[in-house]
C-alpha cells in the first residue's frame, strides 16, 4: 500500500514543489505559516465563527424571514416568549409549552440516560479488563453499535418494536399480550433512552477500559498480599484511581445527552405526541421543519442550550486537564 | 492482575464464583442484544413483503416452492403444498385451483389425478430463499442508487478535505512560532465546545448565503473544519522531533516538502485515524444534511432512508435491505480498522 | 574552498545572552572542534553557522560571501545531528538522495554520489532498511553519509558520537579523522568530550558562558593553556591547583613570576618517591598503565599524582613528591596566564 501511495503523492510533491518554492522565497516563513493555515482558517471562520456571531443577530430580531436583512430587531422578546411561564413546572402555563415540552423531556432523559449510559459501561469495562479469554473480540462485540449511523439504529429498533415485531414475538411466546410500544407515551420515553445507551455504551466502555488498564498491576498485586476482599479493593483501589476518567466520562456523556436528537427522531419521531421530543427536535422543527417557522426562537433556544453546554464542557476541558496532571 | 480479574479469578481454579457468573452472564446478555437486532435486520431483509407481514415471524427467510405441473392445457407453473391425505399420509401436492376452502390439488408426477383437499389440510412447502430483489430493485428502480453514491461522495471528499486542511494547519500550529498562534489555539480549543447543533439557524443562512443550499458542498464543507482534528494532529505532530525537520532544511528541502515529505508521512498514524472517523462522521451524518438537503436527488443514504421509513406506504423490505447496505462500509471499517479507531479513542477521547 | 569567518556575533534569548560577540575564522579544509561545558553556547554557536537560527547581532562569512541573512538550505553547509535525524519512514538510500533530489541534481550523479559515499563508510548492504533497523553505529554512519554525498562547503557535526557506546565511539572517532584527511573538507565539530577534541581538532576552541576562552591547537592548549579555565579544562586527571607556597615547596628551584596568584601543575608531572615534599595518600587508583594517587601536603593542600607505570602505594602512606622542573603553569589574580 506504501508503493501504491507514493507514487501519486510523490508526482503531487513535484508538482507543487516549485510554485512553493517561489512562494516561499516571496512570502518568507511568515507566508508559508499563512499559506498553511489559510484553507482551515477560511472554512472554519466562515462555518463556525461567522454563524456564532449571526446566532445572537438571529436571537435578537423576529419574524419568520430567514435572511437577516429582512428581519426586525426586537430585544430580548425572543428569549422573553421562550422562558415567560406561569409555572415553569408546568409547560402548559408558559408562552411556548413545547419549549418547556421539550426542556422537562431532555432533562428527564438526560438524568435517566446518563446513569444507565455511565453504569452499563462502566459494569462493561470492568468485566472487558478482567481475566476473560478473547478479550479483543468482547471489546470489538461491545463497540459495534458505537460506529452504527443514528438513523440505522433507530430503524433496527423500529423494526423490533413495531406491533408485529420481534418484541412482540417475543412478549407473546412468553404468554403475555403484544404491546404497541411505540404509541406507548413511558415505553416510547425508556426505548429512547434504551436505544441510545446500546448505541454508545460501547465509546464510554471504551474510555474506562483505557482507564483501568493504566491502573499499576501491582498495586492489585500488592493488594492481594494483604489479603484485600475484592470488593474492598474496587471500592479503595480501582475507584478512586479511575474516578478522573469516571468523571470526565460522566461530563462528556452528559454534553452529548444535551444533544440527544437522530436516533430517537428516527425512532419515535418525538411521539406519541410530545412525550421523545427533546430540545435539539424543538431547534430543528422551530427553525427549518414546522409551518409555523421561527428562525428567532431556534437561534434564541440554541443559544440557551450552547449556553449550558459551554458550562458542561469548561468543566470538562477542566476535569481533562486535572486528570492528565493525576 | 487488574480490578475484575481480581473479582473474577476462580479461586484457585475450583468452581463459580459469583462474579464468573455475573461476567459470563453480561457478555452473554451483551453478544445478544447487540448482534441479535443486527442479526434480526440481516434475515428480514431477504424476506419477502408478505412474510414481513406475517406475524409471528418466521427466524428465516423463505419462498414458497412451485413445479411446472402439465394440467392438460399446457405446463404451468403451480405452488406445491405438504398434504395430509385423508388415509393419514401426506404428500407433495400443487394446486391446480381452489374453491372456497377446498383445494383441487394433483401430484406433480401425476398430473391427471385431481384430488379435493380442505386448505387447513395443507401447508406451504416453502424452502429459505433470499430475497435479492430487496436490494436490487430500490438500487436500480428507486432513488437508492444515486443516494449511496451522494453518500460515498460526500464521505470521500470531505474526508480528504479535512485531512488536507486540518493537518496544514496543524503543522503550521506545531512546528512554527508565530505571533497569534497562542490566539488561534484558544479559538480552535474554544470551538470545540460549540456544537453544530447549537449553529443550525446562523449556518444554514451562511450556507444558503454563498449559494450552496441544496449542494453536495453545502453538506461537506461546514463538517470538514473540525477543531477536533486540529487538534489531534497537533497533538501527535509536537511529538515530531524539530531536529529532523532542521536536517530537512539543510538538506534544502522546502517548508512545503517538510510538510509533504517528511510531517505527513511520519504523522501517518494520526492521519488514519482522522481518517476512520471522518469516513464514519461523514457516512452517519444526519442532522445537518437533513437540513441543507430538500432535493431528492441529492440525498445521502441516511436522508433517503428516513424518508422513506417516514412515508405513508413504507415498504419496509426496501428499507430493511437500504440499511443493511447503508452499514457495509461501516462493518468494514470495524472488521479491519476496529483495532485503530480504539487506540483512538482511547488516546484522544474523540468520537 | 570552506573558510569560514564570523564576526561578533551575539545571540540573545530575552534578556539572555548566550553568545557574547563571537570572533572567530575557520581555515579552509581545518577541523576545529568547539568544546565546553554544558550550556556554554557551543551547540548554539553552530546553529549560527549551519542558518538554522539566526544571530541577534554580528556577520557570518562564508567563503568571503556576508551569508548572515542566508537560510539553511543555501549555505551549502551539511549537518550531522546529535539524533542523527535521519528520516524514518524513508530507506537509507533515499536518506541520502533526499537532499540531493531537493537540489534538482541529475538521477546518475545523485546514484554515483550515493554509491560512493557507501563505499567510503561501508554502508552499501544497508540501503534498503529503514533507520529502525540499523544499530546505532550503522545509523551514524547513514547520518554522516548523508552529510558526505553533498558535498558541502563545510560539515557542521553536533555531538555526533555522543549516542554511541564507548567502545564504537573511538573506533568512530578515528573513522571521522580518516575521513576529514581524505576529504579535506572543513569540518566543525562540537563537543564535551575533551579526548574528542584532542584526538580529532587541528584546533580547539574553548567556550565558556557564551565566550571563546582560547582557540589553540591541541598541544598548545595542552602545554600552555591560556588561563585557569582552559588549564583545568583541558587534560584527565584534572590539572592541580596550588597557592605560591605549595609550589615552592614542590619545586624549591623554580622562580616563581611576581604576579602569579596561583600555580597550575598537571598530575603527569608530579613525580612521587622524588624532593622534599611529603604527600599523604588517601586514595589509590590503579589502572595498570598509571596509578593515580589522591592525597594531601603537609599544608593540606589536596593534590593527584599520576604515575606512569604500576607502583606499589597504600592509603596512609606517606610519599615524597616533587613537580618536574618548567612544567608548572603560572596564573594571576584574574586567572589569565603568567609567563615564567
Amino acid at each position: 500500500m506504501g508503493a501504491v501511495l507514493a507514487a501519486p503523492a510523490g508526482l503531487l510533491a513535484h508538482l507543487f514543489d516549485a510554485p512553493m518554492r517561489l512562494w516561499q522565497r516571496i512570502a518568507g516563513r511568515g507566508g508559508m505559516i499563512a499559506f498553511f493555515l489559510a484553507p482551515n482558517m477560511a472554512i472554519f471562520g466562515l462555518f463556525v465563527i461567522v454563524p456564532l456571531g449571526l446566532n445572537v443577530a438571529y436571537a435578537l430580531s423576529g419574524g419568520t424571514a430567514l435572511f437577516l436583512p429582512q428581519r426586525s430587531y426586537v430585544g430580548a422578546a425572543n428569549f422573553e416568549r421562550l422562558l415567560t411561564c406561569g409555572d415553569h413546572m408546568d409547560p402548559a402555563t408558559c408562552r411556548d409549552d413545547l419549549f418547556w415540552i421539550a426542556v422537562w423531556n431532555t432533562v428527564r432523559f438526560v438524568g435517566l440516560q446518563v446513569v444507565v449510559l455511565v453504569g452499563v459501561a462502566m459494569v462493561t469495562a470492568l468485566i472487558l479488563n478482567g481475566k476473560i479469554r478473547a478479550r479483543g473480540f468482547w471489546r470489538a462485540v461491545f463497540f459495534f453499535p458505537v460506529l452504527l449511523s443514528p438513523v440505522v439504529v433507530g430503524l433496527i429498533w423500529k423494526w423490533i418494536f413495531q406491533r408485529q415485531g420481534l418484541l412482540n414475538w417475543v412478549m407473546v411466546e412468553l404468554g403475555m399480550d403484544p404491546v404497541n410500544w411505540l404509541t406507548d407515551r413511558t415505553w416510547a420515553f425508556l426505548f429512547s433512552v434504551g436505544i441510545s445507551v446500546w448505541a454508545h455504551a460501547g465509546f464510554y466502555a471504551l474510555i474506562l477500559l483505557a482507564g483501568l488498564q493504566a491502573i499499576p498491576r501491582d498495586i492489585y498485586e500488592a493488594a492481594e498480599m494483604d489479603r484485600t476482599s475484592p470488593g474492598r479493593a474496587f471500592r479503595r483501589i480501582t475507584l478512586p484511581l479511575l474516578w478522573p476518567n469516571l468523571l470526565v466520562v460522566i461530563v462528556l456523556a452528559l454534553i452529548r445527552a444535551v444533544q440527544v436528537f437522530d436516533e430517537v427522531y428516527v425512532l419515535t419521531g418525538g411521539g406519541p405526541g410530545t412525550s421523545t421530543m427533546y430540545l435539539t427536535q424543538y431547534i430543528y422543527e422551530t427553525g427549518f421543519a414546522s409551518s409555523l417557522r421561527n428562525p428567532g426562537v431556534a437561534a434564541a433556544a440554541s443559544l440557551l442550550m450552547g449556553g449550558v453546554l459551554v458550562v458542561l464542557t469548561i468543566a470538562q476541558l477542566g476535569l481533562t486537564r486535572w486528570r492528565d496532571r493525576q | 492482575m487488574s480490578a475484575v480479574a481480581f473479582l473474577t479469578r476462580r479461586r484457585g481454579g475450583r468452581g463459580w464464583h459469583w462474579t464468573d457468573v455475573v461476567t459470563f452472564g453480561w457478555l452473554a446478555a451483551g453478544l445478544v442484544l447487540i448482534f441479535g437486532p443486527a442479526l434480526w435486520l440481516l434475515l428480514s431483509s431477504f424476506k419477502t413483503p408478505a412474510q414481513l407481514a406475517e406475524f409471528p415471524p418466521s427466524i428465516l427467510p423463505y419462498a414458497s416452492r412451485s413445479a411446472m405441473v402439465d394440467t392438460g392445457d399446457g405446463p404451468r407453473l403451480l405452488p406445491l403444498y405438504t398434504v395430509e391425505l385423508p388415509d393419514g399420509t401426506t404428500a407433495v401436492m400443487a394446486e391446480k385451483n381452489r374453491i372456497g376452502i377446498m383445494a383441487n390439488m394433483v401430484r406433480p408426477e401425476a398430473p391427471d389425478e385431481v384430488v379435493k383437499v380442505n386448505i387447513n389440510a395443507r401447508q406451504p412447502l416453502r424452502e429459505v430463499a433470499f430475497a435479492t430483489g430487496n436490494y436490487t430493485t430500490p438500487l436500480q428502480a428507486f432513488d437508492f442508487g444515486r443516494y449511496l453514491w451522494n453518500s460515498v461522495f460526500v464521505t470521500v471528499i470531505a474526508t480528504l478535505i479535512t485531512l488536507l486542511t486540518n493537518s496544514m494547519a496543524a503543522f503550521a500550529l506545531s512546528k512554527y512560532e508565530f505571533k497569534g498562534r497562542g490566539a488561534v489555539m484558544m479559538v480552535i480549543v474554544a470551538t470545540l465546545m460549540i456544537p453544530l447543533s447549537v449553529n443550525l439557524v446562523p449556518l444554514y443562512s451562511v450556507v444558503s448565503a454563498v449559494g450552496l443550499l441544496n449542494t453536495r458542498w453545502g453538506v461537506i464543507l461546514p463538517t470538514v473544519a473540525t477543531p477536533t482534528g486540529v487538534f489531534m494532529l497537533r497533538q501527535y505532530m509536537l511529538t515530531i522531533p524539530d531536529e529532523l525537520l532542521e536536517a530537512a532544511r539543510m538538506d534544502n528541502a522546502s517548508e512545503w516538502q517538510i510538510y509533504w515529505r517528511i510531517v505527513l508521512p511520519l504523522a501517518a498514524p494520526a492521519l488514519a485515524v482522522l481518517a476512520i472517523f471522518s469516513v464514519v462522521w461523514r457516512w452517519n451524518d444526519f442532522l445537518w444534511p437533513l437540513i441543507v438537503l430538500s432535493r431528492k436527488e441529492l440525498f445521502t443514504l441516511q436522508i433517503g432512508l428516513n424518508s422513506y421509513a417516514g412515508e405513508l406506504n413504507v415498504h419496509w423490505q426496501f428499507i430493511l435491505a437500504m440499511t443493511v447496505v447503508s452499514i457495509i462500509p461501516v462493518l468494514i471499517v470495524f472488521f479491519f480498522l476496529q483495532r485503530f479507531i480504539t487506540a483512538g479513542i482511547a488516546g484522544t477521547g474523540l468520537k | 574552498m570552506g573558510h569560514i569567518r564570523l564576526e561578533v556575533v551575539r545571540k540573545t534569548y530575552g534578556p539572555l545572552e548566550v553568545l557574547k560577540g563571537i570572533d572567530l575564522s575557520i581555515e579552509k579544509g581545518e577541523f576545529v572542534v568547539f568544546v565546553g561545558p554544558s550550556g556554554c553556547g557551543k551547540s548554539t554557536l553552530l546553529r549560527q553557522i549551519s542558518g538554522l537560527d539566526r544571530p541577534s547581532s554580528g556577520r557570518i562569512e562564508i567563503d568571503g560571501r556576508d551569508v548572515t541573512d542566508v537560510g539553511a538550505a543555501d549555505r551549502g553547509l551539511a549537518m550531522v545531528f546529535q539524533s542523527y535525524a535521519l528520516y524514518p519512514h524513508m530507506t537509507v538510500r533515499d536518506n541520502l538522495a533526499f537532499g540531493l533530489q531537493n537540489n534538482r541534481m541529475p538521477k546518475a550523479e545523485i546514484a554515483s554520489r550515493i554509491a560512493e559515499a557507501a563505499r567510503m563508510l561501508e554502508i552499501g548492504h544497508l540501503m534498503t532498511r529503514r533507520p529502525g533497523q540499523l544499530s546505532g553505529g550503522q545509523r551514524q554512519r547513514v547520518a554522516i553519509g548523508r552529510a558526505v554525498v553533498r558535498d558541502p562547503t563545510a560539515f557542521l557535526l553536533d555531538e555526533p558520537l555522543s549516542n554511541l557506546d564507548a567502545e564504537l565511539r573511538v573506533s568512530m572517532r578515528a573513522e571521522l579523522a580518516a575521513l576529514h584527511a581524505r576529504l579535506k573538507t572543513t569540518m566543525i565539530y562540537v563537543t564535551h568530550d575533551q579526548v574528542e577534541a584532542m584526538t580529532l581538532a587541528d584546533r580547539i576552541v574553548v567556550l565558556r558562558d557564551g565566550a571563546i576562552e582560547q582557540v589553540a591547537t591541541p598541544m598548545e592548549l595542552f602545554n600552555r593553556p591560556a588561563n585557569r579555565f582552559v588549564a583545568g579544562f583541558i587534560g584527565a586527571p584534572r590539572m592541580n591547583f596550588l597557592d605560591v607556597a605549595d609550589a615552592a615547596a614542590l619545586a624549591p628551584g623554580q622562580a616563581m613570576p611576581g604576579a602569579a596568584a596561583s600555580v597550575g601543575v598537571r598530575p603527569q608531572n608530579l613525580r612521587p618517591g622524588d624532593g622534599e615534599a611529603a604527600m599523604t595518600v588517601d586514595l589509590v587508583e590503579a589502572l595498570g598503565t598509571e596509578t593515580v594517587l589522591h592525597g594531601r601536603l603537609a599544608s593540606g593542600s589536596r593534590v593527584i599524582v599520576a604515575h606512569a607505570g604500576q607502583m606499589a602505594a597504600r592509603r596512609g602512606d606517606v610519599l615524597a613528591v616533587a613537580a618536574e622542573a618548567g612544567k608548572l603553569h603560572f596564573f594571576d589574580a584574574a586567572d589569565r596566564r603568567v609567563e615564567a
